[in-house]
C-alpha cells in the first residue's frame, strides 16, 4: 500500500547520505553544516509532494496511504508504525521545544575572517627582492630562526604550535599562501595578529610583529624562502583578475 | 506475488533503520571535542577558594587546555615545562574560584601561574591587551600568583610594558605543591564595583579567559628558568559562571507536547469523519 511512498522516502535518505558522507570526500569540498542538509532534504521533499500532487490522481495516490495509515485503516504491522509515529511525534515537538528554550552550554560562534582584506597601502606591492638562489636560501634562514618555531616545516606544525588557536599557518596546504598575493605574506608578516582589523576578531593569533625585529628587504626574503620550502606559487595579479 | 506484497508491508521498518542510522550519524560523541571553555558550576556549601586539595574540587567539571613557549614579542622562549593545564571552576553566587592544575618537577619560590580575562564588553589581544594596529582593543584583567608571595595580585594591562597593580587588590591566591603537582586556585567576587579595570562575571554569560605558568627553577646563572615574558601561554578561550538552574524549558517541553498530542488527536479524528463520510 505504500508503494507510492516508498519512493520519495528512499529519495530522501539517498539525498541525506550522499551530503552527509559523500560531499565531504569529493575533492575541494568540506563537511555540509546541519543547518543547510536539512534545508536541502526540505527542498527534496517539498519537490516530491509538489510532483505527486500535480493531478488528481496522483494526489490521492499519494495522500491515501498516508490517510490510511494515520487512521489505523490498514491493519497489519502498519498499527504497530502507526502507534510508533503518533508517540514520536509530540515527543519530537517537546525535544525540539526544550532544545530552543534551554540556554545553550556551547560558547558563541566565531565568524572569524581568516584573510580579512588588507590595508589600501598593501595592496598589489610586488616583492623587490630579486629571486635569486642566494636570497631564498637567506630567507629560508631566516625563517628557520624566527617563523619555524610555529610554522614548522611550512607545515604549521612547529615545536611552539601546540597552544595557539587558530593554529600557525599550513603554508603546504594550498587554501593559504597559495591562494594569497606576496603582497598580503608582507602585510601579515610585517603588522603581526596586531595588525588584523575588526573582522580578524577575537584575535588570538600570536604572529608577532615582525617589523620590530625585521627590515622590509628581510620580509620580502623570508616570502621568498615560504614560497620555495612550501611548494607554492605566490598568486600573481594575471591571475586574480 | 506473495513475496512482493510481504516485502511491502515491512518498507516501514528499513525506513526506519535508515532513518536511525541517520539520527545516529548526527550524534557526535562528547568526549571527542577538545576543551574550549572553563565552566564554573554553582555550589550551594562553603567555596573552597583557600584550598587547592578541597574535595568539592572534584565535583567541578575539568577542562584541559594545550600551552605553548610564548612567541609573540621578546623576550622570547622556545621551550616551556607546562605543555598543559586543567582548570576548574566553581561559584556561589557571589564568589567565584578558578584553579589551575598543572605538572612542574620541582617547587620553587619563583614558580607562579596567571589567568588573564578581557575587561568590558571590549575585545582585547591575549597578549596583555596589546593596542591593535586597526581597531582600538580593550584593557586585560591579571590575576596572578607567585610560590614566595604566597598570594594573589590583582593586575591590569593594555599593552607591552603597561602591566601594573590595580589600586584595589581584590584578587585571593594559594597554590598547594604534591608529588609534581602545583593546584593553585584564584579567588574574586564576581562582581566589583572597578567595573573599568575588573572583569565582571555575569552568571550563565561566556567571557574570555586565557592562561599563563612560569616554571621559576633557578639554572646555573642564578635566574629562574621562566620570568617576565619567557613563560608558557595559551590563547583565547572562554569561561563561564553556570546560572542557577533554570526549569523553564522543561515546562515549555511539556507544554509543547500536550499541544502536539491534541493537535494529532483531533486530526486522527478528524480523519476519521472524513474517510467515513
Amino acid at each position: 500500500m505504500g508503494g507510492v511512498l516508498i519512493r520519495p522516502i528512499i529519495l530522501t535518505v539517498c539525498i541525506y547520505l550522499f551530503l552527509k558522507f559523500i560531499v565531504p570526500v569529493l575533492p575541494h569540498s568540506a563537511p555540509l553544516p546541519s543547518s543547510l542538509i536539512f534545508l536541502y532534504l526540505m527542498l527534496v521533499m517539498s519537490g516530491a509532494v509538489l510532483f505527486a500532487t500535480l493531478s488528481g490522481e496522483s494526489k490521492d495516490a499519494f495522500f491515501q496511504p498516508i490517510l490510511r495509515f494515520l487512521t489505523g485503516e490498514s491493519g497489519g504491522a502498519l498499527s504497530s508504525a502507526r502507534y510508533l509515529v503518533l508517540a514520536l511525534f509530540p515527543i519530537l515537538v517537546g525535544w525540539q521545544t526544550y532544545g530552543s528554550t534551554a540556554s545553550s552550554d556551547a560558547p558563541p560562534g566565531e565568524n572569524r575572517t581568516i584573510h580579512p582584506a588588507p590595508p589600501g597601502e598593501y595592496t598589489g606591492l610586488s616583492n623587490p627582492v630579486p629571486k635569486t638562489p642566494e636570497n631564498i636560501m637567506y630567507g629560508k634562514g631566516l625563517y628557520a630562526s624566527r617563523c619555524a618555531p610555529c610554522h614548522g616545516n611550512f607545515d604549521g606544525k612547529g615545536f611552539a604550535a601546540a597552544g595557539f588557536t587558530p593554529p600557525p599557518a599550513n603554508f603546504k596546504d594550498p587554501t593559504t599562501i597559495a591562494m594569497l598575493q606576496e603582497s598580503y605574506l608582507f602585510w601579515r608578516i610585517k603588522k603581526g595578529g596586531v595588525g588584523l582589523p575588526v573582522e580578524g576578531m577575537p584575535w588570538k593569533t600570536a604572529m608577532p610583529r615582525w617589523e620590530l625585529e625585521m627590515s622590509d628587504e628581510d620580509i620580502w626574503k623570508v616570502i621568498m624562502g615560504e614560497y620555495d620550502g612550501a611548494g607554492q606559487k605566490p598568486r600573481t595579479w594575471d591571475e586574480s583578475e | 506475488m506473495a513475496r512482493v506484497r510481504r516485502v511491502g508491508k515491512r518498507w516501514w521498518v528499513g525506513a526506519v533503520g535508515l532513518l536511525a542510522l541517520c539520527v545516529a550519524a548526527e550524534v557526535q560523541p562528547a568526549y571527542s571535542q577538545q576543551s574550549v571553555a572553563v565552566r564554573a558550576g554553582l555550589v550551594k556549601g562553603p567555596l573552597p577558594a583557600d584550598d587547592p586539595t578541597a574535595a568539592a574540587w572534584a565535583t567541578a567539571s575539568v577542562s584541559e587546555f594545550p600551552m605553548s613557549p610564548q612567541v609573540h614579542w621578546p623576550v622570547r622562549i622556545t621551550e616551556v615545562t607546562a605543555k598543559s593545564v586543567k582548570v576548574r571552576g566553581l561559584h556561589d553566587g557571589t564568589t567565584v574560584a578558578i584553579m589551575l592544575e598543572y605538572s612542574d618537577p620541582s617547587e620553587d619560590p619563583d614558580d607562579a601561574a596567571a589567568l588573564e580575562f578581557m575587561v568590558g564588553d571590549t575585545k582585547a589581544h591575549f597578549a596583555h591587551g596589546q593596542p591593535m594596529a586597526q581597531v582600538e582593543g580593550g584593557p586585560v584583567n591579571i590575576w596572578y600568583w607567585k610560590n614566595k608571595d604566597g598570594k594573589g595580585s590583582d593586575l591590569g594591562a593594555k599593552g607591552f610594558g603597561t602591566l601594573k597593580p590595580h589600586s584595589h587588590q581584590d584578587v585571593k591566591a594559594k597554590g598547594v605543591y604534591q608529588a609534581g603537582v602545583w593546584k593553585v586556585v584564584f579567588s574574586r567576587p564576581l562582581n566589583t564595583e572597578h567595573v573599568a579595570e575588573d572583569t565582571q562575571f555575569k552568571p550563565g554569560e561566556f567571557g574570555s579567559i586565557a592562561f599563563a605558568v612560569w616554571d621559576g627553577k633557578k639554572m646555573e646563572s642564578g635566574q629562574p628558568k621562566e620570568k617576565g615574558s619567557e613563560k608558557a601561554i595559551s590563547s583565547w578561550w572562554y569561561f563561564r559562571a553556570d546560572a542557577p538552574p533554570d526549569y523553564s524549558p522543561y515546562m515549555y517541553a511539556l507544554l509543547a507536547v500536550g499541544l502536539a498530542l491534541g493537535f494529532e488527536m483531533a486530526l486522527v479524528r478528524r480523519l476519521k469523519k472524513g474517510s467515513g463520510a
